[in-house]
């Protein structure tokens, strides 16, 4: 069962990321982020982290990405004319060579080394909001705080690039 | 066959190499910013991964720390992006060469 879920959600979570890339509209796009977030979060859910499932759900498929269509939708209309052709086969040629260099490594990893499994420690501790929680709060309460202080950073920085351009005075 | 570590790495390094595809090849600077999304959601495989190996939750936490930092990049990048759209009416970073020239 977790075999048929882990290629489901792995296939749908990189042909989504895949259409993200290779589409033209960024309205588009988006919306295929969005689909590949809610098979990411499927993911976690396997990898026995449910919170985390959740919260890849709110977060990213929600409030960010609700951001960026809302970015997207203020630019859009005039501003986003389709991309110019020319150059574009070349690019992709020269992007196709690395990738198949990288894919022959991990499959010649993955054949020699075999597939790790995972041990049986993990299944016993599911990734719950309680675990995880005191986790957060004890352990790593000062790298909590860190984070706070950068969420706080980035909402000031938004909020000064945000401004009118008479409020700013260091223009 | 059972699904194993190997698996998750594998997909969280195709998955990267997408994103990685994307900021490379695209000249719309709304679609980079989705692609270096893409690659923090990789990494963010990698950190549920391992810590499902070690069964410890660590690895949870920090992807945590990961999801706000992808927040704030998002809230920064998005400012920024309207903020050069304001000044030069585009977003195609092929156009935007200022300090280039």
């Amino acid at each position: 069962m977790e075999i048929y879920l882990f290629y489901l959600f792995a296939a749908l979570m990189l042909g989504a990321a895949v259409m993200t890339v290779a589409s033209r509209n960024a309205v588009t796009a988006a919306v295929w982020l969005i689909f590949s977030f809610i098979n990411a979060a499927g993911i976690f859910a396997l990898l026995s982290a449910p919170f985390l499932a959740i919260l890849q759900v709110l977060i990213y498929a929600g409030a960010i990405m609700v951001l960026f269509l809302f970015v997207i939708m203020m630019l859009q209309g005039p501003v986003l004319p389709a991309e110019r052709e020319g150059r574009r086969f070349w690019k992709l040629a020269l992007l196709a060579a690395p990738a198949a260099a990288i894919a022959v490594v991990l499959v010649g990893w993955v054949s020699r080394s075999g597939v790790t499994a995972f041990s049986d420690a993990g299944n016993a501790s599911a990734g719950t909001a309680e675990r995880v929680a005191g986790l957060l709060l004890n352990r790593y309460l000062l790298a909590f705080e860190l984070i706070s202080i950068v969420l706080l950073v980035a909402i000031i920085g938004a909020l000064a690039l945000g401004r009118r351009e008479e409020d700013q005075p260091w223009r | 066959m059972e699904i194993g570590l190997t698996h998750y790495l594998v997909l969280a390094a195709a998955m990267f190499l997408v994103g990685m595809a994307g900021v490379v090849i695209r000249r719309n600077s709304l679609i980079m910013l989705m692609s270096i999304e893409i690659m923090l959601c990789a990494v963010n495989v990698v950190f549920a991964a391992y810590s499902r190996m070690h069964g410890d939750l660590s690895g949870h936490v920090f992807v945590l720390m990961n999801f706000a930092v992808a927040a704030a990049e998002a809230a920064i990048g998005l400012a920024i992006l309207v903020e050069i759209y304001r000044l030069r009416r585009t977003v195609n970073v092929d156009e935007l060469k200022t300090l280039m020239e």
